[in-house]
């Protein structure tokens, strides 16, 4: 992020990643609302001692965890964080 | 010794202990207004990680979530799900603010758009927005501590001096230190309200319950209603998924355009460690877990705690626990209420004194007056806040609703400045000021609801509206502007 360098055009690749990287996060977001959620939302089974409802949700945030890391470290791997 | 002694003597070695540093931070920025508000641009991905998850998570942290879970159940669970998908947006908009900042030396949020629209009536607008959010929100971090205080000392410091107690330290720090005081005390506080919040969050089921597993267990066989979304509303009727999957989007859009976060973009040494930051700020927002187990905890073993927002103050005090580890729950709760309060009286005096006066009255003023000001600002606001927080009687509440829905409107404004070449200046304010209105007329007449939907969505959507056509009806600025700008 050199102040006066001109901006750094990532390979095709990689923007192709991050546009499904985007649509992941849409996705993830409509899992997490009505009509999706109301299908997971319930108490039974209890994983790990919680209820499903909350599992559920804990385990999207833990793939879009993993999800963006991924698309860092591609990014970072490729020297293309811009 | 005195029970109520040993807390409060635990809570002031916390409270001296965030002095000292937040004083000593400041001796790394310049005294330029870049450095008092933007770090110099030089933080690295540490510091950044404990500001944005530590203002993130407020008083709110240890008071509402519990008191949400605890009463309202599921209800609460919509905090995690915006938080999960809300700070992604800045892994791709974060690098293109922070280089245009760093080109054009912008260090809020309202000097990127008021630049993008050559407008200072945008810069404005957007600092009145923004100071209208901020004050019904810092109004609450000052309650919270005071509360915080007023309940583990058994009523012996009422709230009005606890919060003159932990914001007094707060508004010496952040005037001394600027950004540099939020960034390092935000540090030392994030760590302790990870800490806290694990260590409480599996503790209290544990000795209530004999385990996370056997409570909800027990939870399941007696309220299962609230352990399965949408929970309950305030009144403890069943809420709707309109309410609830609308909260979670305006929530959502809103969550990476707050302006005090947005700023921290500036700060930012270098893209890779914004990226590292929006990474990793999921490993901040699993905290939310224990933080609901606690209010979960409450249900069976404490029913009827009034307000639900004490649940956890009662739940640490009725326990019996050592002097010790109360003094480091106080300690906990006020470092979750001081570490969003100092990033709201920082950016509230910088967003008034460089996209308000400023832009409005004062375009040559010297870099060194600005701070100056800003200072002085400082300490200004933070007095009309504890006005608010403990002497008038007017509730804010209302504004803090308002507050969502109006942040929200934001949203278009970034997606049009940085990917839209067509938007133009009339376009997003028109677009602006119709979402807002809208917002408003949706609050006032609760008549106009429909499905429960929060009424920023109504906004967004007139936004969208009005701004696009707008946009198209009016001229474009010249390319060679633009080309600054839009990819």
């Amino acid at each position: 992020m050199s102040g006066d360098s001109s901006e750094f055009q990532p390979s095709t690749r990689t923007r192709r990643l991050r546009r499904w990287v985007g649509i992941y996060f849409v996705v993830a977001f409509l899992l997490m609302i009505w009509p999706v959620y109301p299908i997971f939302s319930r108490v039974r089974p209890l994983l790990l001692g919680l209820p499903f409802s909350l599992v559920y949700l804990v385990t999207v945030l833990v793939v879009s965890f993993l999800v963006i890391l991924g698309l860092y470290l591609w990014e970072a791997h490729h020297g293309e964080l811009e | 010794m005195e029970r109520w002694l040993i807390v409060f003597l635990t809570t002031c070695g916390y409270l001296a202990l965030s002095l000292l540093i937040g004083l000593l931070s400041g001796r790394r920025a310049s005294s330029a207004s870049e450095g008092y508000v933007a770090g110099d641009r030089r933080l690295g991905f540490l510091v950044l990680y404990f500001i944005m998850g530590a203002s993130i998570f407020s008083a709110f942290a240890f008071l509402g979530g519990p008191g949400w879970a605890y009463s309202r159940g599921a209800a609460a669970f919509y905090i995690i799900s915006y938080g999960t998908v809300g700070l992604v947006p800045w892994y791709f908009i974060g690098p293109r603010v922070a280089r245009l900042g760093r080109r054009y030396g912008y260090v809020t949020q309202a000097e990127f758009f008021a630049d993008r629209y050559q407008s200072p009536f945008l810069s404005a607008l957007l600092a009145v927005i923004s100071l209208a959010a901020f004050l019904p929100y810092l109004t609450l971090q000052m309650q919270g501590a005071g509360y915080v205080f007023s309940v583990v000392t058994e009523g012996r410091i009422p709230v009005w001096g606890g919060a003159a107690i932990a914001y007094g330290v707060v508004l010496i720090y952040v005037f001394r230190s600027g950004v540099m005081g939020v960034a390092w005390t935000n540090t030392f506080q994030g760590i302790l309200m990870l800490t806290l919040a694990w260590v409480l969050g599996l503790y209290l089921p544990y000795r209530l319950y004999g385990g996370v597993g056997p409570m909800f267990e027990q939870l399941a066989e007696r309220v299962p209603e609230m352990l399965t979304a949408p929970g309950l509303d305030g009144s403890g009727a069943r809420w709707s998924w309109g309410g609830y999957s609308s909260a979670v989007a305006i929530s959502a859009l809103g969550f990476s355009l707050w302006p005090h976060y947005f700023m921290k973009i500036y700060t930012a040494r270098n893209v890779r460690t914004l990226k590292q930051t929006v990474v990793f700020y999921p490993t901040f927002q699993i905290f939310l877990v224990p933080i609901l187990l606690i209010g979960f905890a409450g249900i069976v073993a404490f029913p009827g705690v009034e307000p639900a927002d004490a649940i956890l103050p009662t739940i640490v005090t009725a326990m019996d626990l050592p002097a010790l580890a109360v003094g480091l729950f106080c300690a906990g709760a006020l470092a979750a209420s001081m570490s969003t309060g100092d990033a709201l009286v920082h950016a509230a005096a910088s967003i008034l004194v460089k996209d308000f006066w400023r832009t409005l009255f004062r375009p040559q003023m010297e870099d060194q007056a600005q701070t100056r000001l800003i200072r002085l600002l400082v300490i200004l606001i933070g007095a009309v806040a504890y006005y608010f927080a403990v002497i008038s009687n007017l509730s804010l509440v209302y504004l803090l609703l308002l507050s969502y829905g109006a942040i929200a409107q934001l949203f278009p404004l970034l997606i049009a400045a940085l990917y839209w070449k067509r938007s133009t200046r009339k376009g997003v304010l028109a677009g602006l000021l119709a979402g807002c209105s809208v917002t408003l007329l949706w609050n006032l007449f609760p008549q106009l609801q429909w499905q429960d939907i929060h009424p920023g969505i109504w906004g967004v959507l007139a936004n969208l509206l009005v701004m696009v056509p707008v946009s198209l009806m009016t001229r474009q600025p010249p390319a060679a502007h633009l080309a600054r700008f839009v990819r």
